[in-house]
């Protein structure tokens, strides 16, 4: 029941990002014509980007730190390992709808011997045995069937997404496999301890893409969107006109 | 009979001679091709060697202990400068802008972003924490530019993927572009000047870069 809420919520989220996918003509003037920019809603994004970055700086760093404090690197891989194995039903599920046999095989195997061998995935060795960890979830199954990601987005407390990844994400909260079994609290719980120690190790990641950007909320932006379509292609590179735009010094200043 | 069997040896001869000939030539011939092959795997070799002898250099100045915290930046610094062509990188991420700025304004900029650059990275100086660098593999790319792949290794936490994109210059390649984990530096700080640029003009972000590197002067720890 309490994740058919939050699944609406997810749903209600996402579908103000479709339907304002007609960009406001105040937006569309302050653009310049020379970019193509994928955010229409920059002044709200900006506004929960800002309320996102506070609940960051003033509540989750200073737990996080804590945590990064008194537990040792090992503990806080451990207890990574152990939600990254509970991810399992999504990364399987998600190798499946993209046709990757190979992919949820591996996957399959890797929760088998990460739950036993690896003491309830508190323990990785499937990696050592060639069974390698698999990015996948709903919203890059959408685009590797061609969805496009629509408009930028970000969500109160989730963070940068879009429509395709926001409806990616409440699809695989189905897919989650604890809520089932577990009372409400200890899932809260289980969350919290993820995203805290999600956290505690990404904070000199953090830390360093804020101190190295003129515009954070451009970083963060560009940054997702870059490693959004990475993992939708698997990482296999820029197509070529994507590359000519890049890299190629004469089509960049020759007009 | 004498004449026939000297005949014979002399046709047996010429033939032997014809072989030998054939075969010489066969054997240059294969030299020749050995020596291509082998230039060409060499080229290919030294670029994915050329990124792990770079990355290794750097690993062992980090994991240097007699050294401080500023000689270890400044030994690194050197390394990649030799390395990166900061001149290609800074235009592309001016991309069409580039042409805004005047010689004067063009210098400037590739120096403070430079500058800016080795601040920012030039930190995790202190937080170095037995990582790893190893090339997993490369590819060409339209254009002639190179893609040498690389992970690193962390202590109990996952690997980091980070690309580098080499151009040739002069006979040597030059990293262009680092790609970490999918995201583009080049792209991602082109997208944030370009907002500055377009908004508030050229000299407005090299004042910005140049404030942010007085602010921040790594150099003293």
């Amino acid at each position: 029941m309490r994740i058919l809420t939050r699944l609406i919520l997810f749903i209600a989220a996402a579908s103000l990002g479709l339907g304002w996918l007609s960009p406001s003509p105040t937006a569309a003037a302050s653009e310049s014509s020379a970019q193509s920019n994928h955010d229409p809603l920059e002044g709200m994004n900006r506004k929960i980007f800002w309320f996102n970055d506070k609940v960051d700086t003033y509540i989750l760093v200073p737990v996080a730190t804590g945590w990064d404090t008194i537990a040792p690197t090992r503990v806080k891989q451990c207890v990574s390992n152990f939600f990254h194995n509970l991810r399992f039903p999504i990364v399987t599920v998600n190798d499946v709808l993209q046709a990757k046999p190979l992919a949820a095989a591996s996957d399959v195997g890797r929760f088998v011997v990460n739950t036993t061998v690896g003491v309830a995935g508190f323990l990785d060795p499937a990696t050592g045995w060639g069974l390698e960890q698999h990015n996948e979830d709903f919203g890059q199954t959408l685009g590797y069937w061609g969805v496009p990601p629509g408009p930028y987005l970000v969500l109160p407390f989730f963070g940068p997404s879009d429509p395709r990844d926001a409806v990616g994400l409440a699809a695989d909260l189905f897919s989650t496999v604890y809520p089932y079994f577990i009372a409400y609290v200890y899932t809260v719980s289980a969350n919290a301890t993820n995203t805290i120690n999600a956290r505690a190790l990404a904070l000199k990641d953090v830390q360093q893409v804020k101190e190295a950007s003129l515009d954070y909320y451009v970083a963060v932006r560009n940054g997702y969107e870059q490693r959004r379509e990475a993992l939708v292609h698997d990482r296999k590179g820029l197509s070529e006109e994507q590359q000519r735009d890049l890299y190629n010094v004469e089509t960049n200043d020759g007009e | 009979m004498k004449s026939q069997q000297s005949l014979e040896g002399a046709h047996l001869r010429v033939r032997a001679h014809g072989r030998s000939i054939a075969r010489r030539r066969a054997v240059v011939l294969l030299a020749i091709l050995c020596g291509v092959m082998v230039g060409v795997v060499r080229a290919e070799v030294s670029r994915t060697a050329l990124v792990q002898q770079t990355v290794d250099a750097v690993v062992a100045v980090l994991a240097d202990k007699s050294l401080t915290a500023d000689q270890k930046r400044a030994k690194i610094q050197d390394i990649v400068y030799d390395h990166f062509d900061f001149n290609t990188l800074a235009r592309l991420v001016l991309a069409r802008n580039w042409k805004q700025l005047s010689p004067e304004q063009q210098k400037d900029f590739v120096e403070e972003f430079k500058k800016h650059l080795s601040m920012t990275y030039g930190k995790n100086v202190e937080t170095y924490n037995n990582e790893r660098a190893e090339v997993t593999g490369d590819r060409a790319e339209p254009g002639g530019d190179w893609t040498v792949k690389t992970k690193i290794v962390r202590l109990g936490a996952a690997d980091v993927l980070l690309d580098y994109r080499l151009r040739q210059e002069d006979g040597s390649w030059k990293v262009i572009d680092v790609i970490i984990e999918g995201v583009s530096l080049v792209a991602n700080f082109r997208s944030q000047f370009q907002e500055i640029v377009s908004n508030q003009g050229p000299q407005k972000l090299i004042d910005l870069l140049r404030e942010k590197n007085a602010k921040g002067e790594p150099l003293k720890s």
